[in-house]
């Protein structure tokens, strides 16, 4: 059975019901990790609303490793270029970001849990790609994936381990890209 | 007398973009994003990812700094592991 199937300006994914409400409740976790604020902004407020888009927008919880491992210092050697840096490019990271996992929600609700096959249009393939990635990065940052090495432990882990099972996942999000990625 | 020996050409672009290995992100991704995002041909992204994925990083981009910074930027949306500095 093939799993991955080109039909013109599509691709068509088959997944099964466990898969499709598994890769969904991927997205969204990752979009709710997006939608976090540091410090919540009183909306209401305009002169709060007018400073936080000085501030170039609600900052993210840097506290959290995953938000440090997508919104990585543009300046290694130079933490006030690199707050700058997010300063000016992180509020519009952040909507593209949460507009592509949309893209992706939207796909995956249109297959009923897996019942018709998730369709990624190949326009839509970058938004599938980057949310992918975002998600495995996530994954990989959850797991304590620092070195190919610490990859290669996971592997090896007896399937009682809790976090087999979290490997298991990211490795399939993997297969998951490299499948899109070989129909592009 | 000290004589300046820069290149000319970092000379007048002076900044890089370079990317960071990482162990999350495949290589066919690697180089998908340097193909779709550089429009490098594909033995040109092929050998910039192996470098990335072999010696730990690798210079992707060379410019003004502003374009450097967009470039920094569009990796980041990558999810990619990308700084820039001065040549």
């Amino acid at each position: 059975m093939r799993d991955f199937r080109r039909q013109g300006p599509v691709i068509n994914m088959r997944l099964t019901d466990y898969e499709a409400t598994l890769l969904e409740s991927l997205v969204e976790q990752f979009c709710g990790l997006l939608e976090a604020d540091a410090e919540a902004v009183d909306h209401a407020d305009p002169f709060a609303r007018w400073q936080a888009e000085l501030d170039g927008g609600e900052p993210l919880d840097r506290t959290d490793p995953v938000i440090v491992r997508l919104f990585p210092d543009a300046y290694p050697e130079d933490p006030i270029g690199s707050d700058e840096f997010r300063r000016l490019t992180q509020s519009r990271q952040r909507t593209e970001r949460l507009d592509q996992a949309e893209i992706v929600m939207s796909a995956l609700r249109d297959s009923d849990a897996g019942k018709h096959p998730v369709q990624v249009r190949l326009i839509d393939l970058p938004s599938w790609l980057k949310t992918l990635t975002a998600v495995r990065l996530s994954l990989a940052v959850r797991l304590g994936i620092r070195t190919s090495e610490d990859a290669e432990e996971l592997d090896e882990l007896p399937e009682t381990d809790p976090k087999a099972y979290v490997f298991r996942v990211y490795e399939w999000v993997a297969y998951l890209t490299e499948n899109l990625l070989a129909l592009a | 007398m000290a004589v300046s020996e820069r290149p000319v050409e970092s000379a007048l672009t002076g900044w890089v973009t370079i990317v960071w290995d990482d162990p999350v992100n495949l290589m066919s991704y690697v180089t998908h994003v340097f193909t779709t995002y550089f429009g490098y041909p594909e033995s040109k992204a092929t050998d910039l990812m192996l470098q990335v994925h072999n010696s730990g990083k690798a210079v992707v981009s060379t410019g003004a700094r502003e374009q450097m910074e967009t470039d920094v930027d569009a990796m980041h949306g990558y999810g990619l592991w990308a700084t820039l500095e001065p040549v």
